[in-house]
């Protein structure tokens, strides 16, 4: 039978063909005071012509759009979404449910801190928590994304050095680095100095030693690293960087292996940022919002952007939570408030659920799950860095790209088994790259699944590599042209 | 612990599966000496019901805009968000999804951003959009270093009557640079135009929030005018309901609107999730940061979406991508999406005229009141500052106590404005509201300060 969903040119019409004029999805209330003359207290050459375009519609006609776009969706309620450093894992509800009490959304952030105890403890306990797991000394919410923890963390590393009356000019980041730290040092003010990985997939100490000098600002390190491999001479590494002068950043994104097992702080790491989408796991939301905290050791905690919840437990000033604002070390604001509350509030809610034990047993799961799935999957798929893996390991494609097939063809081939594809094409020093992590919350029959299906997919790359490099067939829409989308620039929908 | 699905039994067995002996030989890779030996110090476990009554006990000591009759503004609104809003985005196919790396398993999600694309587009008058930034300040920041990018000139000009908080941010994206940053002084309530021909000659861009933090509108013409004489680019940050009836700025020439969005859906939420926007001309859309979304088609023919453009961005270009922005407020643009979807051209100007009604009755009604005044001689859309007779703080706190929030300190952000209330108002106030605003703000001076 062919899917009636398939046989037109549009799965669904966008919003605006859906508009018929006259119709709206909401009623005011009644206005209750004179309606004024726009043109008078607004002044006429202010106004525009008429109304914007937006579309009309009915409340029932917005949902049913809605809800038709998201059956398109594939997402993790559903089955498994292995985006390698991603963090993938199960959003758990009451989380959702806890940052819609009403005593949290309705906070206005100008209500004074007497108003506000409760959220304001939040944060500021959900910072002392996270301190805590990582063995930083502070943590500021504010960074409303990984990224922007990384810029945090990058002008924090640029004001100590300023202070020191010692500017420098460049950061060390490895070939495995996340896009995001190159790009969030440039803001920043340094240079990108790349260092390459070893054989093993770890940096190389002694190529480090040779890099690192009196310019060196700091050096930018996920670990484990984007190949799932902990750089097990971490301090030795903290060592040369520490005696040059330098300082050492942790990008937090891969913190879900390290979980109550080891904690940055203790082990040389100066500044971090966290993901609260990954670890801690608050939804991403089809690309937020996130939460990026950025966590320091003591000497740097002035630098915070400010405002730092804290405590007085004398209550001075006749309460126990605030605000301080008065930071002069301070690099300043990274967002317009305090950071993404509500997304905090899930993460919050997440740690208090599972206690140190059950956060030490999401790392052992992640990498337990990481290291069967690598264990079954070796036979079928080369792995280029071999030995035990963290939480995540990557596969390379090169032995199906023999027939033709490449990582991304195999990417597109598992949704068509109603699975999410792992990262491909990253981290770029690995051809062909399908980087895989499971995370904790699937079970051993979930990952038995994925690995009979990397498996047909491997056989079928063999015998009908056609059929892989035509995927997928089973989504909502075929293999679409990108390309086209770059040349043929449309991002806006231009009819009515 | 209820969200692992391995048994003590399945654990075991993988481990002998993967050929190692126990847990601790899962983690050789990590050096003894510098594991972690005790439990981690943070509390718990908490069953749901011990989490539940722990959560209410701290929703409970926050007062909330359902709590008081709030007038608190500055940039984040207390609207109301409808039902459909939050229904949308809570389904599951949506908020436990990722950014759309496998377009063909997330055409949901790009078809609703490439909407919302779409709609900041009409609202603001541009050509493209982008799927969102973090909030207004950083959209605002990074506008400016879009402009600079662009002109190639290494200075940029703020209108001083921008939010605090947008300024705050600007300064810290650029403090790494050598872009120079020059203020422009506020006279009137509007950005004094005087000697802005000599502030714009080297610069980039000029940065305009318009309607300003003081809720009054800007000269735009006559700012669009100087830039376009200095070939600097005009950047507006906007309050997008009120481009439900004031001009799109790229009918006086703007080149990039950036705004926030909180209002179009979000709860006030302690601040956070913000919403922001940045929309620009077609000709700029190769030095916009962050994600875009592009329809084309696939192998049959049909329509689709993807991110496109992907080579400006930080995972391609790395240290010389366009910004370092990767997760954005997606979640967040999909509920505005929905809210101008469900509010509709009709609705959505309603809202703003409902806004703009109250908000002249407000000020009308405040300045009746012996000793309090308008300070600005000048229009304005859904807030306005009052000049009282005593400190704002103190009327806030005699107001506080008998639940009226009767704005926002401007001493908090301005100099020499101790004595200045900025005063916001949405739909959710009533006739009742204001008026006990008035009679409460009466009470307060008759009695000195101190009711």
């Amino acid at each position: 039978m062919t899917d009636p969903t398939k046989t037109g040119a549009v799965l669904e019409p966008t919003v605006f063909e859906l508009s018929h004029p006259g119709r709206s999805g909401y009623r005011l209330p009644a206005l209750d005071v004179p309606e004024v003359d726009l043109a008078e207290v607004l002044g006429s050459a202010n106004l525009r012509e008429g109304p914007p375009e937006l579309p009309e519609l009915s409340e029932p006609e917005v949902v049913r759009h809605f809800t038709r776009l998201a059956e398109m969706n594939f997402h993790v309620d559903r089955a498994m979404y292995p985006l390698g450093s991603c963090t993938m894992k199960y959003n758990p509800k009451i989380n959702e449910e806890m940052a819609g009490l009403p005593g949290l959304t309705g906070i206005h952030p100008e209500a004074d801190a007497t108003e506000c105890q409760g959220a304001i403890s939040l944060v500021y306990n959900l910072g002392r928590m996270l301190a805590e797991i990582s063995g930083m000394d502070e943590v500021s919410l504010q960074p409303p994304a990984g990224a922007s923890g990384e810029l945090a963390g990058m002008l924090i590393v640029r004001a100590y050095h300023n202070d020191q009356g010692n500017p420098r000019s460049k950061v060390i980041v490895p070939d495995t680095a996340h896009g995001t730290n190159p790009a969030s040092l440039t803001l920043a003010g340094y240079d990108a100095v790349e260092i390459h990985s070893g054989p093993d997939g770890r940096i190389c100490v002694e190529a480090l030693a040779d890099m690192v000098d009196e310019e060196t600002a700091a050096f930018m390190i996920t670990n484990p690293n984007t190949l799932g491999v902990f750089e097990d001479r971490i301090a030795e590494i903290a060592e040369i960087v520490h005696s040059a002068g330098g300082l050492l950043y942790l990008d937090g994104a891969n913190l879900n292996a390290s979980l109550g097992v080891v904690r940055p702080g203790d082990v040389g790491f100066d500044v971090m940022h966290f993901n609260l989408h990954k670890t801690f796991s608050t939804p991403h939301g089809g690309g937020g919002p996130g939460s990026g905290p950025v966590g320091v050791k003591s000497f740097l905690a002035g630098y915070l952007p400010t405002p730092v919840a804290r405590r007085d437990e004398r209550k001075a000033r006749g309460f126990e939570f605030d605000f301080d604002y008065d930071r002069p070390k301070s690099i300043g604001k990274v967002h317009s408030v305090y950071g993404n509350f509500l997304v905090a509030v899930k993460a919050y809610a997440y740690i208090l659920t599972l206690g140190p034990a059950g956060l030490r047993r999401v790392a052992e799961n992640a990498v337990l799950n990481a290291n069967y799935l690598q264990k079954k999957l070796e036979p079928l798929y080369d792995l280029p860095y071999k030995g035990l893996c963290q939480h995540e390991f990557v596969l390379s494609a090169t032995r199906q790209k023999e027939h033709g097939v490449r990582a991304l063809d195999i990417a597109k081939r598992l949704l068509d088994y109603g699975l999410h594809a792992p990262t491909v094409y990253f981290p770029l020093i690995v051809k062909e790259a399908l980087m895989v992590e499971p995370t904790e919350t699937e079970s051993r029959a979930s990952l038995d699944r994925f690995v009979d299906v990397m498996a047909e997919i491997a056989a079928e790359a063999e015998r009908s590599p056609e059929l892989v490099k035509g995927a997928p067939t089973e989504t909502p829409v075929s293999r679409l042209d990108e390309s086209r989308a770059a040349k043929e620039l449309n991002v806006t929908w231009q009819g009515r | 612990m209820p969200y692992d699905s391995n048994t003590d039994r399945d654990r075991e067995d993988m481990l002998r599966e993967i050929g190692v002996g126990s847990m601790d030989d899962l983690f050789a890779d990590v050096p003894s000496v510098l594991r972690t030996t005790a439990d981690l110090d943070v509390p718990g476990p908490l069953s749901e019901a011990e989490l539940v009554r722990h959560m209410q006990r701290l929703a409970s000591m926050n007062r909330t805009t359902d709590d008081v009759v709030s007038f608190l503004g500055g940039g984040i609104y207390d609207h109301t968000v409808p039902a459909v809003v939050r229904y949308v985005t809570s389904m599951p196919q949506f908020y436990t999804a990722y950014t759309p790396y496998q377009a063909e398993a997330s055409q949901g999600t790009l078809q609703s951003i490439y909407e919302f694309q779409s709609l900041i587009c009409r609202l603001t008058g541009l050509d493209v959009a982008n799927a969102s930034m973090y909030d207004g300040a950083s959209a605002a920041a990074e506008a400016c270093l879009m402009g600079v990018s662009i002109k190639r000139r290494h200075k940029i000009v703020v209108a001083g009557s921008a939010g605090p908080a947008l300024r705050a941010v600007v300064a810290t994206y650029l403090e790494a640079s050598d872009i120079e940053i020059a203020e422009l002084p506020v006279v009137g309530g509007v950005t004094d135009v005087s000697g802005l021909e000599e502030h714009l000659a080297d610069a980039a861009v000029l940065v305009v929030q318009h309607p300003n933090f003081f809720g009054v509108l800007e000269p735009m013409e006559e700012l669009a005018a100087k830039c376009e004489a200095a070939g600097a680019l005009l950047v507006v940050s906007v309050d997008p309901l009120s481009l439900a009836l004031l001009r799109p700025p790229a009918d006086y020439g703007a080149a990039i609107v950036v705004g926030e969005g909180q209002s179009l859906g979000s709860p006030v939420g302690f601040g956070g999730p913000l919403l922001g926007f940045m929309s620009a001309r077609r000709e700029f859309v190769r030095r916009m940061p962050g994600r875009i979304i592009g329809e084309t088609a696939d192998t049959e023919g049909r329509r689709g979406y993807v991110m496109t453009l992907q080579t400006r961005e930080q995972h391609i270009r790395r240290q010389k991508a366009t910004s370092n922005i990767c997760t954005n407020e997606g979640l967040v643009a999909l509920g505005a999406a929905v809210h101008l979807s469900l509010l509709g051209k009709k609705g959505f100007r309603e809202l703003a005229v409902q806004v703009t009604s109250k908000a002249h009755y407000a000020a009308e009604a405040l300045a009746s009141v012996g000793g309090v005044s308008l300070r600005f001689d000048a229009p304005f859309f859904r807030e306005f500052v009052v000049d009282l007779p005593v400190a704002a703080h103190r009327v806030k706190e005699e107001l506080g106590r008998v639940g009226i929030w009767p704005g926002i300190s401007c001493g908090c952000w301005y100099d020499g404005m101790e004595k200045s209330l900025l005063v916001s108002v949405t739909e959710r106030h009533t006739r009742e509201d204001i008026d006990s605003l008035a009679s409460g703000l009466e009470a307060v001076i008759s009695a000195g300060g101190n009711s």
